[in-house]
């Protein structure tokens, strides 16, 4: 049989952690492309190509030329990898800086500057291979020592670098070491069974840059990535063009333009009078190119979520079974389908969106249930509900959230008042006692796409996280953290994965209720436009319909 | 005549006004909450991280210290380095205020023939069917604001006609004209708006102009009309518009931040907005002096242009 022997073909290429996905691979359990997606999480690169996943530039032959005309919102600073957060400055970033590993939201980690990873048995020490022969703009060839000093950079605390509560707990100072010219080890703070994503491009600030970069990346934008720089233009854009001497697939666009724009209306305008190519999207946008077949909307998922937190350690709040009637009055399908126009999958109260491997799939989906929440408010002693205040930031869908969530608890009798704050002032200091985010009794925050879920559950659940805004304790969830962190195989970690869905169901200390997709508009003439959900924008497999 | 004496008390009030508005703007910024760090990292960076940022910027430092940092350093000339931008501050104001200004020209060139011409007409004609027309037709235009009658005429003369650019950034390299004709759909808002008030303002004055004695002795010596209007009716009558025009650059230079932002340009006033919201004080402080610089300048000059045209300022400047 065939289906045997692929098994069994399967089988022969890595050892026991390997197996177990390809058991449940053919029982069923796990699907094809989370099988390939895992297999690239292991380091298995070799195996997602012979199986002739489609990866990038093995795409249909298509015509090469042109330029590519972006519009993106206007940087919040200097553009410089180290402390980048900003959609737009990342977008710039993507043509010339790359990754060890690209996380491709379709096809999960793709090599990029890395050709292959393992860990030890403990899942502490993680060793990449370099890809050999790759060159920075500037004709130096890429060595370890410039991986680890890039790394070296990101996790010192005096570089002002931004990815530093990314690695929290993860990777320190010292950490990063150089094996050979082309072999880089990471010693880990602790296990850590899905480390290949901090070094992918989900820590957008893990570009690899020469050893000696001395944060003026403006002036040559110095990477190793597939265009190169044409020219800078502070508040008002940049050009690029193709890098011939790039390791892998010459671009196919001869040129990148990129356009700086302070109003998103002024983008979607420019789109549509054909002076650009491609744009951010955002809800308000849609709207203007809506049922116009001369503009497409491109989408990927993403675990993007705004969170409602509950603070336990807070009338009304301090009761679980509180928590979980607000929980339960919310009809999620109709969010989804009303509030994000059905571009985003149902949330279970937990930051396990179902797009990650790990997610135990067969945790209960928690659904509305007025009746159910009548009787937990009056097994906590408030039959009639309750008035609180739902504290939360004027961006994006989340006004419209807020008032979703507001007539909803009105079912059970919960009374929510809003408090609508602008987004900084929201945000506040963001350290807790002078952080409305951090400090309120009832809020919504949103949080970025991250291909795994360990950033969330450290920082805004574990009892000292940094953003715990739940002001969330509880030993047994932070135990459940470390079973899942040591977890070295898919099954394991979707045991531990499992328990903590259950916990955090049962305690409720967030409201997760959808997570949302990433969107970019097009125009139909452009193909091959590809980007991640936090803001990479790919454009070298960009070629030009012939009309 | 204008003393010495006047124009240096006048230059001495213009530096303390300066003066004052850059303590004002440092002591306004502090209100704002947040600081620089935690802007340009986000409020998911690690407190370390700002912390290290902060300190780097030299934005821990009490604000007195960062004023007089700035202020003794801006008196030798030097406007400090951007914090966001972490670049040297007056190359960047420079360039914003060149786009502002060649905005302003462009705005000048159509509004002046514009304005002046149809005050002039409306003036001559007074109370006939042309001069109702003009004014009403201003006063329409003057109260539509100009990011509604920007967006409208980016609408038709952008998307549906495509006979102007939507951006008003030229591309990179782009030669004078170029550069000009991008501006001309940014401009043509201001324009609408300002020309109807720059009308009235005109011919108000040529109607009192033309009921003056002198016109009337100008008539009685048998002058004829043209050379009645061009030598004696016009010179009086323009002194208000270029005390008006004097103050609407200020305006132009610095105020027009919803055209910017509507056609993508880079100018003053885009980079002082953009500067208050990512807390680079140093930018700001630039930036805001700037534009006070050009408010109290451009008034000066129109007092300084009225009283050479008119005898009777003069002598009350030189009091």
């Amino acid at each position: 049989m065939t289906k045997r022997n692929e098994i069994d073909a399967l089988r022969n290429l890595s050892g026991d952690i390997w197996n177990v996905a390809v058991d449940e691979y053919a029982k069923g359990y796990l699907k094809r492309r989370d099988l390939f997606k895992y297999a690239a999480l292991i380091g298995l690169t070799g195996f997602a190509a012979s199986q002739g996943l489609g990866f990038s530039g093995q795409a249909r032959a298509a015509t090469a030329g042109g330029t590519v005309r972006v519009g993106l919102g206007q940087p919040t600073k200097a553009i410089d990898p180290v402390t980048v957060t900003d959609p737009a400055s990342i977008g710039v970033l993507s043509q010339v800086g790359e990754y060890l590993i690209l996380d491709d939201p379709k096809d999960g980690l793709q090599p990029k500057l890395a050709l292959s990873w393992e860990a030890d048995e403990t899942a502490k020490r993680w060793t990449f291979k370099l890809r050999p022969g790759v060159k920075f703009h500037d004709g130096r060839t890429v060595t370890a020592k410039d991986v680890v000093a890039s790394f070296e950079r990101l996790v010192d605390p005096n570089s002002g670098s931004s990815a530093l509560s990314a690695y929290k707990g993860i990777l320190s100072k010292g950490g990063a070491k150089i094996v050979d010219d082309e072999t880089v080890a990471f010693d880990l703070d602790q296990s850590n069974s899905n480390f290949p994503f901090y070094v992918s491009s989900d820590v957008y600030n893990a570009v690899i840059l020469p050893a000696d970069y001395a944060g003026d990346f403006e002036k040559n934008f110095n990477g190793t990535g597939p265009f190169k720089l044409e020219s800078f233009r502070p508040k008002q854009g940049a050009s690029f063009v193709r890098n011939p001497d790039y390791w892998g697939d010459k671009a196919l666009p001869d040129r990148v333009e990129i356009k700086f724009f302070d109003d998103e209306q002024a983008q979607v305008v420019a789109l549509q009078a054909g002076q650009l190519d491609v744009i951010p999207s955002t809800t308000r946008l849609e709207l203007a190119i809506e049922g116009n077949a001369n503009f497409k909307l491109l989408s990927v998922q993403a675990s993007s979520h705004d969170a409602v937190h509950l603070r336990t350690d807070q009338a009304p709040f301090t009761d679980k079974r509180i928590r979980r009637a607000l929980a339960l009055t919310l009809d999620r399908e109709a969010i989804v389908k009303g509030l994000l126009k059905g571009r985003a999958i149902v949330g279970n109260d937990t930051p396990f969106a179902p797009i990650f491997p790990s997610a135990d799939s067969s945790v209960p989906q928690r659904k509305q249930d007025i009746a159910e929440a009548k009787r937990l408010l009056a097994e906590a002693g408030v039959p009639n509900g309750f008035e609180v205040t739902l504290t939360t930031e004027r961006a994006y869908d989340i006004p419209d959230y807020a008032v979703i969530i507001q007539n909803f608890a009105k079912k059970a009798g919960i009374d929510i008042k809003l408090n609508v704050l602008p987004q900084d002032a929201y945000y506040g200091s963001a350290t807790f006692g002078s952080s409305p985010w951090l400090d309120s009794n009832l809020g919504i925050t949103d949080f970025g796409h991250r291909g795994t879920p360990d950033i969330f559950l450290n920082a805004t659940l574990k009892s000292d996280g940094a953003w715990n805004s739940a002001h969330f304790k509880n030993a047994d969830y932070d135990a459940l953290l470390v079973e899942y962190g040591k977890a070295r195989d898919l099954q394991a970690q979707r045991i531990a994965a499992g328990k903590i869905q259950t916990l955090l169901l049962d305690e409720t200390p967030e409201i997760i209720s959808y997570f949302s997709q990433y969107s970019r508009i097009a125009s139909a003439k452009v193909e091959g436009v590809r980007f991640t959900a936090i803001s990479h924008l790919l454009l070298d497999r960009v070629s030009f319909v012939q009309a | 005549m204008l003393t010495g004496r006047t124009l240096s008390a006048r230059a001495a009030s213009l530096l303390l006004t300066l003066w004052l508005v850059s303590a004002l703007v440092f002591l306004a910024g502090q209100v704002l909450p947040g600081d620089v760090a935690r802007v340009m990292l986000g409020p998911f960076a690690d407190a370390q991280a700002v912390a290290a940022l902060n300190r780097q910027l030299g934005a821990d430092q009490p604000v007195l210290v960062q004023y007089w940092r700035w202020f003794s350093a801006a008196l030798g000339g030097d406007f400090g380095t951007s914090l966001s931008m972490r670049a040297p501050v007056a190359p960047f104001v420079l360039a914003s205020l060149g786009r502002s200004a060649a905005l302003a020209g462009i705005i000048l060139l159509f509004l002046v023939p514009l304005g002046v011409g149809a005050g002039i007409v409306a003036g001559l004609n007074q109370g006939r069917l042309t001069d109702r027309l003009i004014v009403l037709g201003g006063v329409s235009f003057g109260i539509v604001p100009d990011f509604v009658s920007g967006l409208l005429l980016l609408l038709v003369f952008g998307l549906w006609l495509n006979w102007l650019p939507i951006t008003g950034a030229a591309p990179d390299g782009a030669g004078f004209w170029t550069s000009g004709y991008y501006l001309i759909l940014p401009a043509l808002p201001l324009v609408l708006n300002l020309a109807g008030y720059l009308a009235r303002m005109t011919r108000a004055g040529v109607i009192e102009a033309l009921a003056a004695d002198y016109t009337r002795t100008a008539i009685l010596k048998g002058l004829d009309r043209r050379q009645v209007i061009i030598r004696h009716v016009l010179p009086n009558a323009l002194t208000p518009t270029i005390a008006v025009l004097a103050t609407q650059s200020g305006y132009m230079l610095g105020g027009l931040v919803v055209i910017e932002a509507l056609f993508g340009i880079q100018g003053l006033g885009n980079l002082v907005l953009n500067a208050a919201k990512s807390r680079d004080f140093p930018m700001l402080e630039a930036g805001v002096l700037v534009l006070a610089t050009i408010f109290v300048l451009s008034a000066a000059i129109g007092d300084l242009v009225q009283a050479l045209l008119d005898p009777r300022q003069r002598r009350r400047a030189s009091l």
